[in-house]
């Protein structure tokens, strides 16, 4: 027994404390978020990194329920709100009566009281996962959401409650008065989650929370309580949140209604499902991919929502593990060294690809024009050519393209199917 | 003398009206091995839920080493020593045999919900996993996928699943059915191997299994035990015959 032999080599062989190769994509996500704004510099985009960093702990936060512990979770809002909201009144304290708490460590009390609302939420509702833990998620995020209209004084009512992030004494010599420094802080806050997350995932719970996920009777079978096992999951699920509720405190100086309901709770799990629930870094990709399309689409088109719309059922229809799970379907072929063959056919595809979806995308945009454009207005600009909205020629012009690259697409798909076909056989080729 | 690692008094389960354990007496010594048969639907498994905390009991009481466990969990139960594999294959099956095997040893090693240790920094947890997968040849397959084994490596992982907590009572319910000749006999070595020196109760449908492995067998039928003895005795016992075997073994042959 080789094979034997060799394991159990590996195994009398101490683990180095500190090993090169699986650190080095954290090292290089720390000089990339470095970088970051040296590259991008303006205010809007430093506003757009901030709001992807916190969607990033968020979204990862959210896979710890979903992803590694089966847990379909429809109100996770409410712990990033309430940790928000606890946050703001925290920094209000600050400013008005002497309370010492430096900014940079808000975060974690923002935590702290996602911790303390998931613990009192989590006692009831871990008990089953599915569909009623799911039921129980909707209720509990609706009578949060609900009541943060009628408690005025702890949500500020419908306008919400707002803050100023300066008042606090300065840390480093900083007051947090501009973007980039929020930045660094934000960047920091996210190095330090989702380290902290990844490295969850690899402890003995965070093992038998994916054992339970797969086979809970199982698991019960061999001295874990599915119960208790769930339980400690949403907590540490819910104490992120909050971490991610008080950096959204920090940057934005104003928590609504709107961080609490549901919407925010349904684009979260939008967002974790668009980036591929099974990998660790999907929710950071899905996070990343939709505040690009959220931020960046809407300036050129309002009906943004239902792109993202569309994509999102698109992947989850065709592409199930998201949008890492197609990137990672490409290790095989990558590791059997055809990744070559698919080049060609991949190429020859994304004309028609392209030029389909931009017809479509045009085919939208040109009927939302004619119904919704201020009456008189008949002009419309699309990729640089301005024209009549009203008249029959655009239509029939992007009908016959998505028509034609449409067909065209359908016709080239037999040959896409058969090069990953030819990628994925191992053995030498046909 | 020490107690019983197993003692049901008088069990009864019933679903509705439907009584299924009619009363049921069984006393298991320390490291006995013992078969339970039974025609389809004599309650067999519903047994095996009962002891095992599955299912709550109607009457009666369960003793796992003399402590009564009746309608405690699970996993209460399993952390008593009393460990169990299933009828339908119940393995974690988008997991690695690897961690299979280590999601089985992670609560006796005592590490238990620790969120404080990482799973591969500890060099005896995965020395103790590596040992239980030579024990079941199972090392080649190590860095697998579990649910795309075949169906007899399947059955060969449950069995190292259940034992590699260390548990001292071993409960398996038909670790060979649906298995071909050649298999059979492998999973009996396998059995005899790795429940060395432990209780072992099995629910069998094999009698070639049956007669080769248990020290004792006992015939339930319609929810009551009517024969508990040694093979050689069971298989003279005419009641055995009037119920069971003249029947039922011939159609299993």
């Amino acid at each position: 027994m080789t094979v034997a032999k060799e394991s159990s080599a590996v195994t009398n062989t101490r683990m180095p404390w500190f090993n090169i190769s699986q650190a080095m994509p954290w090292i290089m996500a720390i000089g990339f978020l470095l970088v970051l704004p040296v590259m991008f510099a303006s205010g809007s985009a430093l506003t757009i990194m901030n709001q992807m960093a916190i969607t990033i702990i968020f979204a990862l936060s959210y896979n710890m329920l979903l992803g590694q512990g089966g847990m379909l979770s429809f109100g996770h809002a409410v712990y990033m709100g309430l940790g928000g909201f606890f946050c703001v009144h925290l920094m209000n304290m600050v400013e008005y009566d002497n309370l010492w708490l430096p900014l940079p460590f808000l975060p974690v009390f923002g935590g702290l009281f996602g911790l303390i609302f998931a613990i009192l939420i989590g006692s009831f509702s871990t008990g089953r996962a599915g569909t009623v833990f799911a039921m129980i998620s909707l209720g509990v995020g609706e009578l949060i959401a609900a009541s943060s209209i009628i408690v005025v004084a702890f949500f500020g009512g419908e306008e919400g409650i707002s803050g100023d992030r300066t008042m606090g004494p300065s840390t480093f010599g900083l007051d947090f008065a501009s973007q980039l420094e929020v930045y660094y802080l934000t960047a920091v806050w996210l190095v330090i989650s989702a380290l902290a997350m990844f490295l969850f995932s690899l402890t003995p719970i965070g093992r038998i929370a994916n054992a339970v996920r797969d086979n809970a009777e199982r698991a019960e079978f061999l001295g874990y309580s599915q119960r208790h096992v769930r339980f400690i999951s949403f907590c540490a699920s819910g104490f992120f949140a909050g971490i991610a509720g008080g950096l959204f405190a920090i940057n934005f100086e104003i928590l609504t209604e709107e961080n609490l309901n549901l919407a925010t709770s349904g684009s979260i799990l939008l967002i974790t499902f668009l980036g591929g629930v099974g990998f660790f870094i999907g929710p950071i990709i899905g996070a990343i991919v939709f505040t690009l399309l959220q931020t960046v689409l809407s300036l050129y088109t309002e009906i943004w929502q239902l792109y993202v719309g569309t994509l999102f059922l698109l992947t989850v229809m065709f592409f199930p593990y998201g949008l890492t799970g197609l990137i990672a379907m490409h290790i095989r072929p990558y590791k059997l060294g055809k990744i070559s063959m698919l080049y060609q056919s991949y190429l020859r595809m994304s004309v028609p690809a392209i030029v389909c979806i931009l017809s479509l995308f045009s085919l939208l945009e040109i009927t939302f024009h004619a119904r919704h454009a201020a009456i008189g207005e008949e002009q419309m600009r699309l990729f640089w050519i301005s024209f009549n909205s009203h008249s029959i020629l655009p239509w029939l012009v992007v009908i016959a393209l998505a028509l034609g690259s449409g067909w065209m697409v359908k016709s080239l798909a037999p040959d896409i199917k058969e090069a990953w076909d030819e990628a994925n056989y191992v053995g030498p080729g046909k | 003398m020490s107690p019983a690692a197993i003692e049901l008094r008088n069990v009864k389960k019933n679903f509705g009206l439907a009584e299924i354990i009619r009363g049921v007496d069984l006393s298991l010594a320390k490291g006995e091995r013992h078969a339970i048969i039974g025609p389809n639907g004599a309650g067999k498994s519903t047994l095996f839920n009962l002891i095992t905390g599955k299912w709550g009991v109607s009457a009666g009481s369960v003793k796992v080493h003399g402590e009564s466990v009746e309608n405690q969990k699970p996993y209460a139960i399993n952390r008593r020593g009393l460990s169990r594999s299933f009828q339908i294959t119940n393995i974690f099956p988008k997991m690695t045999v690897f961690e299979n095997i280590r999601c089985g040893l992670l609560w006796t090693m005592g590490y238990k919900y620790s969120f404080w240790t990482l799973v591969n920094r500890q060099p005896k947890l995965t020395e103790r996993t590596n040992e239980i997968l030579e024990q079941i040849n199972m090392s080649s397959k190590r860095n697998e996928i579990a649910g795309v084994l075949t169906y007899a490596e399947q059955r060969a992982l449950e069995i190292g699943i259940t034992i590699a907590g260390g548990a001292d009572i071993i409960m398996l319910d038909e670790p060979t059915a649906g298995m071909s000749h050649s298999e059979t006999d492998y999973m009996v070595e396998l059995i005899r191997g790795v429940t060395e020196n432990k209780t072992l109760v099995m629910v069998e449908h094999d009698m070639g299994v049956v007669f080769d492995l248990a020290d004792k067998i006992s015939v339930l039928v319609y929810g009551k035990i009517i024969a508990s003895d040694t093979p050689e005795n069971v298989r003279a016992d005419v009641k055995v015959q009037e119920a069971y075997l003249g029947t039922a073994a011939d159609a299993e042959y």
